[in-house]
C-alpha cells in the first residue's frame, strides 16, 4: 500500500484503539466503594463462597482487570509511535506544486525529443530490413534458377 | 420441495425438447396446479422414472414481458452512411454541475476545505504547509486530548461531550491533511512514470542502433566472402 493510505489506516486504527479502550474499561470496570460509610455489598461475600466454578471466567476477568488499561495504553502509544515513523518516512520533495509542474514540463520535452529520435531509428531500421529482405529474395531466386531442372 | 424440483425439471424439459417454444421475449412459466405425479411421490411407492408433467399448452398460464423498444432516434440516422453530417451530433460532454438521479454532482474534483464542513482548522492556513511537522504536532495533540478525556471521565463524567468534539475535530484535521497530500502524490507518480518511460525509450534507441550496426557488419562480411570466392 502506498504511504498515504498507510497513514490513513494508522489514523483509523488509533481511533479504533481509543474507543475500544474506553469501551472495554467502562464495560468491565468492577464497582468501586464510594465512601467508607457504605457497607460492603453482602452479595459479594455470598457469591465468593457458593459459586466458585461458574464464575471462574468472571474471576479471571476481574483479576486481570488492572492489566487491561496497561495493555490498551501500550497499544495506543505503539500506534502513535508507528504513525510518527510513517510521517518521517513520507517522501515529500520540497518545492511544492510549481516545482513539480516545472519538472513535468521538462520531462515532457525530453520525452518528445527521445520519441522523435526513436521514431527515426525505427524507420531507418525498417527500411534496411526491407532492403535485406529484397536482396535475400533475389539471392534465393538466383539459387533456384541456377539449379539444373531434372 | 418436490414442487420446486418439478419446476426445474419442467424448464429443463422445455429447453431440451421444444427449443422454439423458448422465444426471445421473457416468458415466465407458472404451473397452475401441482402435477398429478406429485401425489404418487408423496406415497411410499418409489416410481422408476420421474413423471414429467404433460407438455404445457393447456395446463400452464404465462406471464409475458417483452423488452422495451429501442429509442426512436435511430430514424434520424437513416442517411448516415452517405452524409455523416445530416444526422445530429452526439451531445457534448457536461461541464460544471449536473443532476443525476436526484443528486447534484460536479465535474471538478476538488477537496472541500475544512471551513465548508464546519470543522475548525487547527493547523496554520499557509499556501505551503509543512506536512510532516503539522502531522506530528496533530498526533501529539491527539494523545493529550485522549489523556484529558480519560481524566474527565474519572473526575467529571458529565463534561465528556466537549472533549469528544475536540478529539473528532483533530481526527478530521488529520484526514484533511492526508487528503490534501494526494495531488502531490499524483504529480510525483507522474514524474516517476515519465522518467521510467524516458529511460526505456533511450534503451530502445540504443538497442536499435546496435542491431543495425551488427546487421551492416554481417552484410559487409558476407560481401567480402562472396567477393573473395
Amino acid at each position: 500500500m502506498d504511504i498515504i493510505s498507510q497513514l490513513q489506516e494508522q489514523v483509523n486504527s488509533i481511533a479504533a484503539i481509543t474507543f475500544n479502550a474506553f469501551g472495554t474499561l467502562q464495560r468491565d470496570a468492577p464497582p468501586v466503594q464510594l465512601s467508607p460509610n457504605y457497607p460492603e455489598p453482602p452479595a459479594a461475600a455470598a457469591a465468593a463462597t457458593t459459586t466458585t466454578t461458574t464464575t471462574a471466567t468472571d474471576g479471571d476477568a476481574t483479576a486481570a482487570f488492572p492489566e487491561q488499561p496497561k495493555q490498551l495504553s501500550a497499544d495506543l502509544v505503539k500506534a502513535a509511535k508507528q504513525f510518527d515513523a510513517l510521517v518521517a518516512a513520507l517522501p515529500l520533495s520540497e518545492g511544492g506544486e510549481e516545482a513539480q509542474l516545472k519538472r513535468i514540463a521538462e520531462l515532457q520535452v525530453e520525452n518528445d525529443l527521445i520519441g522523435q529520435e526513436l521514431q527515426k531509428q525505427l524507420e531507418a531500421a525498417e527500411k534496411e530490413l526491407k532492403q535485406v529482405q529484397e536482396l535475400f529474395g533475389q539471392a534465393a531466386d538466383n539459387c533456384l534458377n541456377m539449379k539444373k531442372p531434372e | 420441495m418436490t414442487f420446486f424440483v418439478d419446476c426445474i425439471f419442467l424448464s429443463v424439459a422445455l429447453l431440451t425438447t421444444e427449443p422454439h417454444f423458448w422465444q426471445s421475449d421473457l416468458t415466465v412459466l407458472l404451473p397452475r396446479s401441482l402435477p398429478s405425479s406429485h401425489h404418487l411421490r408423496s406415497s411410499n411407492q418409489a416410481p422408476s422414472t420421474f413423471d414429467l408433467p404433460r407438455f404445457p399448452q393447456k395446463g400452464l398460464r404465462m406471464a409475458t414481458a417483452t423488452y422495451p423498444p429501442p429509442p426512436p432516434y435511430y430514424r434520424l440516422y437513416k442517411d448516415y452512411s452517405e452524409n455523416p453530417s445530416s444526422a445530429p451530433q452526439p451531445p457534448p460532454p457536461i461541464e460544471g454541475t449536473y443532476v443525476c438521479f436526484g443528486g447534484n454532482y460536479t465535474t471538478e474534483d476538488v477537496l472541500p476545505s475544512l471551513e465548508e464542513q464546519g470543522v475548525p482548522q487547527l493547523y496554520p492556513k499557509d499556501s505551503n504547509v509543512d506536512y510532516k511537522k503539522e502531522l506530528r504536532s496533530l498526533n501529539r495533540e491527539l494523545q493529550l486530548h485522549i489523556l484529558e478525556l480519560a481524566d474527565v471521565l474519572v473526575e467529571r463524567p458529565s463534561q465528556y461531550a466537549k472533549r469528544i468534539g475536540d478529539i473528532s475535530s483533530i481526527f478530521k484535521n488529520l484526514h484533511h491533511l492526508l487528503n490534501s497530500l494526494r495531488p502531490h502524490q499524483a504529480r510525483a507518480t507522474l514524474i516517476h512514470i515519465m522518467e521510467l518511460q524516458i529511460q526505456q525509450r533511450k534503451q530502445a534507441v540504443e538497442d536499435i542502433k546496435r542491431r543495425r550496426e551488427e546487421a551492416q557488419r554481417l552484410l559487409k562480411d558476407a560481401f567480402v566472402t562472396l567477393d573473395g570466392q
